[in-house]
């Protein structure tokens, strides 16, 4: 080989290596906090890690929780909620009511009076065609997009009434409205060329790359595997105290406690629950917990796969009893969460008068002796030859496995066993016609956390006959296979009932069939943790829309 | 031989096309892409049809696959959810350039890898220039001093580098010249990321963020390239023909060089054959460790997902990189050992 062969060889490599260089630094756009110069303060900045990148920033394309958590910085919509879950004003001038003419006598019209000072951050007027325009695109059967929850079911029409007045009429009175209607908006005036032109908003390149919105930030720029990060919008009604908002996407779990013990980061988003200990310790962050809606749980299968045992409703009851659920919320959760009574736990919907099954495996050995599972000579009850042995089925979370483990043990005085089976999320949760191993009934016992459909609404079709999945309704939600035309009624009436007292009552006597059936049992109420930074304060994170009052958040 | 490389491309045809199809009947069994579309509990069944059909999900996995091969603008299809065909699709298909669109970002395949490709190139590229660089100058440098000090020195590190788990090493890099930098004052690498965004994307700071993830990819690859020339060295250097050119009086450097390397370098050149194109697949552990933002971690994110679109395009991008290595590798070696020739 020629030395200058060799030469020329080495310096393809080089070429190459720097066009590779060229091409990944090519956008390269610093986002030094002292950007201006004129400016005596560099400005001010919120570092938030998220353990989980969005797929997508549009709400119409995403249902991923690290994705709705940001639209309260930029894409605000007719309210949110607070930390005491009480819906807050924002594009809407005042929650509609009765009393003020917002809900119509018979509950089917919603008038909604539009703040006229809200802008886009170009500065155009957001007006009540953006919202008309927002449900037309969720409906268009050109938009693939994720949910269409409720306007497909429950909406009959959205109607402009002059630049500021917004009408959404409803088939039937239909009382989850509040946290279902509008949780965002969309710019009619530049999504609607792009719908012109391209006949669908599926690639739109503002799902991606938002530069116009509505909120006290405004998108500024989404590095894919690194961060993105949010400005002040300067034609926002209310200015925020903190300039910046810098969402930085760590790899996971212990690259975002590394994060905040190094005090990298500000706010720390979905912590575990074995990592609270070592952050508390730390004495530089607050620990805040909220409630999700989402509720741990047992659900029991009444299908025709299931065991013959997990059939019968004392059975069920001796599993309740025998489970201590105690053991877990102080075992493996640290205490920080207790045994909720109902799915609708800590919530305005959870009855009072409705309480957790509690620990007591005599009674749980009564109720499996009654029931005819007797002990056998290896310790494992059986009956009509038949051993009591049942699969509990959960996905991978490591939670999830922990729990199984513990409750292996628990059960083996009482001669109950259980086969632990673990599925990957997109098996566990598959739907009934891609042969999903919960949808199609391939268990006993499966554990995992609900939330209602529209938190904090309570409103759910989860427990109704009808979503039943059969081959002919594939697409069935209520994976317990569990019918009882009481509970079918009382689910149809709370939707309807306006009224809230009157639904509270309504639920208590939904979450009273559900207890009594033991048709789903409460293992922990599954909070979401954050860490908040003491260098920051008036967070009040919430449960519902965690980041509601960011213009509010000021920095020390 | 112009021959020969036109009958390995069209060989390489058929092998693609069934390399395709596996690929295509293994992804379609990775899960439900609409299980949980990455939110926290499973969509209403509502939705999930109507995605299903919206998305092309509903079609029977050998339509799927013609589909993703030659696209279905030439079927109609119900749009509308009444069950009439009604329009026809707008995909292409990967033989008419259409790589497809993510079902998770809804973004076209092409473009997402491209985003990513660069950053592993330039992860993987300045990996593969330190092996080559440090494993020639150790594996000749043991081979000419075999059963010296330093060769056994070289060994027993060779053989600790070549055992050590690459995630495991990753972790340690990152304790010590990370944490404990950090806390000794010393100046310290950064643990994640390609640039402190604080900072921006400048050169010093990609440099500086590639040092460790380029040193957890470099050192077992070291390792084993150095005792693959050693041995090759070793094998050339004792032959006739090495003893001919140093009795003509030639320069030592040239022998060794010219002569003695040149073949020694044939099971090197097999090697990096082999690995060249599975640069373009990125580092799946170290990408993750490291929080590179390249293929590895592409991959691995919409494997998650059930992102088969991603994926396809992914590994048939690999795929065609491996065969099209392969033939260069071939074509190499009639360069390097006259006597190989292919007809």
């Amino acid at each position: 080989m020629s030395s200058k062969s060799r030469t020329r060889r080495f310096g393809l490599v080089v070429v190459l290596l720097l066009l590779a260089f060229a091409l990944s630094a090519c956008p390269a756009q610093p986002v030094a906090p002292g950007e201006a110069p004129s400016e005596a303060a560099p400005p001010s900045l919120v570092t938030i890690t998220f353990v989980q990148e969005p797929d997508n920033l549009s709400p119409l394309y995403t249902t991923m929780w690290f994705s709705g958590i940001l639209t309260d910085f930029w894409l605000l919509g007719l309210w949110n909620f607070n930390d005491n879950l009480e819906p807050t004003p924002q594009l809407a001038r005042e929650i509609p009511t009765a009393a003020n003419g917002g809900i119509s006598e018979d509950g089917r019209t919603i008038t909604i009076h539009l703040r006229e000072d809200a802008r886009w951050s170009d500065g155009a007027p957001v007006t009540a065609a953006d919202f008309v325009f927002t449900y037309e695109m969720i409906m268009d059967e050109r938009n693939a997009v994720i949910s269409r929850h409720p306007y497909d079911q429950f909406v009959a029409g959205v109607e402009a009434d002059g630049d500021h007045t917004l009408v959404v009429t409803f088939h039937e009175p239909y009382a989850p409205w509040l946290s279902s209607i509008f949780t965002y908006v969309l710019p009619k005036h530049i999504l609607e060329p792009v719908m012109e032109a391209n006949g669908t908003l599926d690639g739109a390149d503002w799902n991606r790359n938002p530069t116009v919105g509505v909120g006290p930030y405004v998108f500024k720029e989404w590095e894919s595997g690194s961060h993105l990060l949010f400005e002040r919008n300067p034609n926002h009604w209310q200015q925020p105290n903190i300039d910046r908002i810098f969402i930085r996407i760590t790899p996971d779990d212990a690259a975002q406690v590394a994060a905040i013990k190094a005090g990298d980061t500000d706010i720390g988003v979905f912590i575990s629950f074995s990592d609270v200990p070592e952050l508390e310790a730390l004495g530089t962050v607050n620990v805040v917990s909220t409630p999700s809606g989402f509720m741990e749980g047992w659900f029991f299968n009444f299908g025709e796969q299931a065991h013959p045992a997990i059939r019968d409703r004392n059975v069920r009851w001796a599993l309740a009893h025998g489970f201590d659920r105690w053991q877990i919320t102080q075992d493996l959760l640290l205490g920080l969460s207790e045994p909720p009574a109902s799915p609708w736990d800590l919530s305005p919907y959870a009855s009072p008068n409705i309480q957790p099954v509690p620990y007591d495996p005599e009674r749980a050995a009564q109720l499996l002796d009654e029931a005819g599972w007797v002990m056998g000579a290896d310790g494992v009850r059986e009956k009509d030859g038949e051993k009591l042995i049942l699969r509990y089925v959960t996905n991978m979370r490591r939670l999830r496995l922990d729990t199984q483990v513990v409750v292996q043990d628990m059960f083996r005085d009482l001669g109950v066993r259980f086969e632990l089976i673990n599925h990957p999320s997109d098996i566990f949760f598959a739907s009934y016609a891609e042969g999903g191993a919960i949808a199609t009934g391939q268990y006993d016992i499966a554990e995992w956390s609900s939330q209602p459909e529209a938190y904090p609404d309570p409103d759910t079709s989860r427990w109704t006959c009808r979503e039943i999945p059969t081959p002919d309704n594939p697409a069935g939600s209520n994976w317990n296979f569990y019918c009882n035309p009481e509970l079918d009624e009382l689910f149809a009436r709370q939707a309807v009932t306006v009224d809230m007292q009157a639904r509270i009552a309504i639920f208590e006597e939904i979450e009273r069939i559900i207890q009594e059936d033991m048709v789903w049992l409460g293992v922990w109420q599954d909070n979401d943790i954050w860490t908040v930074s003491k260098r920051l304060s008036n967070v009040r994170l919430s449960g519902a829309d965690p980041f509601w009052n960011a213009a509010n958040w000021t920095l020390e | 031989m112009t021959r020969y490389i036109i009958r390995r491309i069209l060989q390489a045809i058929p092998l693609l096309f069934i390399i395709s199809v596996i690929l295509f009947a293994l992804m379609m069994n990775m899960g439900d892409p609409l299980a949980t579309l990455g939110g926290r509990q499973p969509p209403r069944g509502e939705d999930r049809l109507r995605l299903a059909r919206q998305l092309g999900l509903d079609q029977p996995i050998y339509m799927q696959y013609v589909f993703w091969l030659i696209g279905n603008d030439w079927m109609m299809f119900d749009t509308t959810g009444d069950g009439a065909p009604n329009a026809y699709g707008t995909r292409r298909g990967i033989l008419r350039g259409d790589w497809g669109t993510s079902l998770v970002t809804r973004r076209p395949v092409v473009e997402m890898i491209w985003q990513r490709l660069p950053n592993t190139l330039l992860l993987m590229g300045t990996a593969q220039v330190v092996i080559i660089v440090f494993s020639l100058a150790i594996g000749v440098y043991s081979a000419l001093r075999q059963y010296s000090v330093a060769d056994n020195v070289i060994t027993t590190g060779a053989f600790i580098g070549y055992s050590m788990p690459i995630f495991w090493l990753a972790l340690m890099l990152m304790y010590i010249f990370a944490v404990n930098f950090k806390k000794w004052g010393l100046p310290y690498f950064p643990t994640v990321g390609m640039y402190d965004p604080a900072v921006g994307r400048t050169f010093g700071q990609v440099v500086w963020h590639m040092a460790l993830p380029v040193a957890t990819l470099s050192v077992t690859a070291i390792a084993a390239y150095s005792r693959y020339i050693r041995a090759s060295m070793l094998e050339v250097i004792n032959q006739d023909y090495i003893r001919t050119a140093r009795s003509k009086g030639l320069p030592e450097r040239l022998i060794l060089w010219r002569h003695a390397l040149k073949n020694a370098s044939l099971p090197l050149v097999t090697l990096i054959g082999l690995d060249l194109p599975l640069l373009l697949a990125g580092a799946v552990v170290t990408e993750r460790i490291f929080a590179w933002p390249g293929m590895g971690r592409l991959f691995l994110d919409h494997v998650e997902r059930a992102d088969y679109p991603v994926l396809m395009g992914i590994l048939m991008l690999v795929s065609v990189a491996v065969v099209v290595f392969q033939i260069l590798t071939d074509i190499v070696y009639t360069y390097l050992d006259p006597r190989i020739r292919y007809s």
